[in-house]
């Protein structure tokens, strides 16, 4: 292995010179702490009906467990959608994601073998879409959730077009 | 595929009509029948037999049988497939009607299948392997061995054939290619490797605690036997499919650099396998075989190999067993000018024996011109070599341990499902290799879109 030219500096920044990166929609952040929340509501209502049923301290404390976990979570969740970027380069897109466990995907335009771009109702509902991107492999994760509908359209016609001028077969 | 996309197929050669929809072998709804009538006596068991008597209990197959023999009869006669331009189309179902056009250049690998009670008839089983399908689409079963061996002739011309020379070499089949014996497997070195397995070595030990368990019980009763013979049958079971699945295991490369497998005791197996369809080549060396230098080769093709399938489909021998010499000579075949000899691969870092504290030295990951290679485990040796032409894509992921450590592991996906993975490379190094290989990967595909 030959040795690199500049050490890159963050886990998140490989190449930060000739990577421009782009980050998701902060209206996601809004659609994860909603669906968090609805979480969260649905299964302390469900402690509670426990509660009135078999009165017990034990109740109490699963839902202050609950509770404690949502809203960790929810700063998880703050910050996990600040880390996701992606990136397009001349031959390939870049996907990173993930706080913990931190990933990077590298998927050559010319491997795709379709783009999906979905929308939930909540999703619709904040004007966000998500596009993922399949290649054949089993492993290849490219998925960016939180885009504009036009940002979203946009990636997804700019791929397509990018994938039908580099097709082939595997 | 509809009237619409017809005009996106290359004209057909003056003189190739549109053929008639053709059958399969009369006598497939009988081979089928009788396996599906295996099926059912099995699941009826001794016990009903027991319980109703020798009578009823040949009453009841007999009406199942008829009744099978009727539905294979009638599902036969749907059946039909035919070759239409770069197509193969198949339909078949007896409620739902299916048809289904399954376009030839996306063809990944042609088996034909001799079960045993289709090489006492001369049939054969003819199954096309695709990319992304779940399981092996389409098989054809049954048809003559001639016929089959014809159809898979023409299928793989056709398959070949690009789009920009449409009007080269066409339809008649030719005669069976000449073809060059690369390897075969001795079936002595087969049953030896076979034994030298951990299932083998765990049959005596296993033995000698049954036999320990019922004298000091002092009965050696029916349940005592019959729970000796199952329990070593299960065990057993594994090598021994091996050896009957790998028995006569012969390896032949024909005029057109295509590679020709044929394996198999009880049921004969023969693949055709285009050189450009393999994703990736997998060297294992496992502990017991050490002493013999053997080494055992696979293949992956994008058909083959679904992770949710079994194991003993995902992916396809390459060599059984054989050593090293030979394992050199193969790889040498499958992805030419990669000699498994000089393939120079680096460790992780020193610090990375946090995470691996024994095997660290046996990871290692590696550049070489035209694949890149990764070895992995202590006791089982693995290799993995992945061609760049074939990367699909390339993904580093860091977990919180390797983050403290500045680790960073590369994997490199292929179509077949298995990643090749360099495990903790340093973080600044695990980017160069990401680099790298997205910049070879590119370079491998080259510039012409159409030469896959």
């Amino acid at each position: 292995m030959s040795e690199p030219a500049a050490p890159a500096a963050d886990a998140l920044e490989p190449w930060p010179d000739t990577v421009q990166w782009r980050s998701v929609s902060p209206k996601l952040i809004t659609v994860e702490l909603i669906s968090r929340t609805v979480l969260t509501v649905v299964v302390l209502v469900g402690l509670l009906i426990g509660r009135l049923f078999a009165p017990h301290p034990l109740w109490y404390a699963g839902m202050a467990l609950i509770v404690v976990s949502g809203i960790w979570r929810a700063i998880v969740t703050v910050r996990a959608v600040k880390a996701w970027g992606y990136a397009e380069r001349d031959n390939d897109l870049l996907v990173r994601h993930g706080l913990v466990i931190r990933r990077l995907s590298i998927v050559p335009y010319a491997r795709m073998q379709y783009v999906d771009v979905t929308a939930g109702p909540l999703e619709r509902a904040f004007h966000l879409a998500t596009v993922q991107l399949h290649t054949a492999a089993a492993g290849s994760d490219a998925r960016i959730p939180g885009l504009p509908p036009d940002e979203a359209a946009r990636l997804r016609d700019r791929l397509t077009a990018l994938g039908e001028d580099r097709a082939e077969g595997l | 595929m509809t009237a619409a996309d017809a005009p996106l197929h290359p004209p057909e050669p003056v003189g190739t009509e549109p053929e008639p929809r053709k059958r399969l072998h009369p006598l497939s709804p009988v081979l089928h029948g009788a396996k599906s009538l295996a099926v059912i006596v099995a699941a009826l068991s001794w016990q009903t037999l027991s319980q109703v008597g020798l009578q009823r209990f040949v009453l009841v197959v007999i009406v199942m049988a008829a009744g099978v023999v009727v539905f294979s009869v009638v599902s036969w006669l749907n059946t039909g497939y035919s070759v239409v331009g770069r197509e193969l189309r198949i339909s078949d179902g007896l409620l739902w009607r299916r048809h289904r056009a399954i376009p030839l250049e996306r063809l990944q690998a042609v088996e034909l299948r001799r079960p045993l009670l289709a090489q006492l008839t001369g049939l054969a089983e003819l199954r096309l392997e695709v990319v992304g399908g779940a399981k092996t689409e389409a098989p054809l079963a049954y048809l003559t061995v001639r016929d089959a061996a014809a159809l898979r002739e023409r299928l793989l011309t056709l398959a070949g054939r690009t789009r920009d020379n449409p009007a080269a070499t066409a339809a008649p089949p030719s005669a069976p290619a000449l073809e060059r014996q690369l390897v075969r497997v001795d079936n002595r070195d087969l049953v030896i490797s076979q034994l030298l397995t951990p299932q083998a070595f765990f049959l005596p030990v296993g033995l000698a605690f049954v036999i320990v368990q019922s004298v000091l019980q002092g009965a050696w009763g029916f349940i005592g036997i019959a729970s000796t013979i199952t329990a070593m049958a299960g065990v057993l079971l594994q090598p021994a499919r091996r050896v009957l699945q790998d028995w006569d295991f012969r390896l032949a490369r024909d005029l057109d650099g295509r590679l020709r497998v044929r394996y198999g005791l009880l049921e004969r197996r023969s693949q055709i396998v285009p050189l450009h369809r393999v994703q990736s080549v997998t060297v294992t060396w496992p502990l017991l075989w050490r002493p013999k230098r053997w080494l055992h080769l696979r293949l992956d093709i994008a058909g083959f190999a679904n992770p949710q399938s079994r194991e003993g489909r995902r992916s396809d021998r390459l060599l059984p067993v054989g050593d090293l010499p030979t394992g050199r000579g193969l790889v040498w075949e499958v992805l030419p000018g990669v000699d498994l000899l000089a393939l120079p691969t680096y460790p992780p870092p020193p610090r990375a024996r946090w995470l691996h504290p024994v095997a660290l030295r046996y990871l290692g990951a590696g550049l070489s011109p035209d694949v890149f290679v990764t070895r992995k485990g202590l006791l089982t040796r693995e290799m993995s070599l992945v061609p760049y032409a074939r990367l699909q894509s390339v993904r580093v992921v860091q977990g919180p341990l390797q983050r403290l450590l500045r680790l960073a592991t590369v994997y490199a996906d292929t179509a077949g499902g298995r990643s090749a993975a360099a495990h903790d490379r340093d973080l600044a190094d695990a980017w160069v290799l990401a680099d790298q290989l997205a910049v070879r990967a590119r370079l491998a595909r080259g510039p012409a879109p159409a030469a896959p």
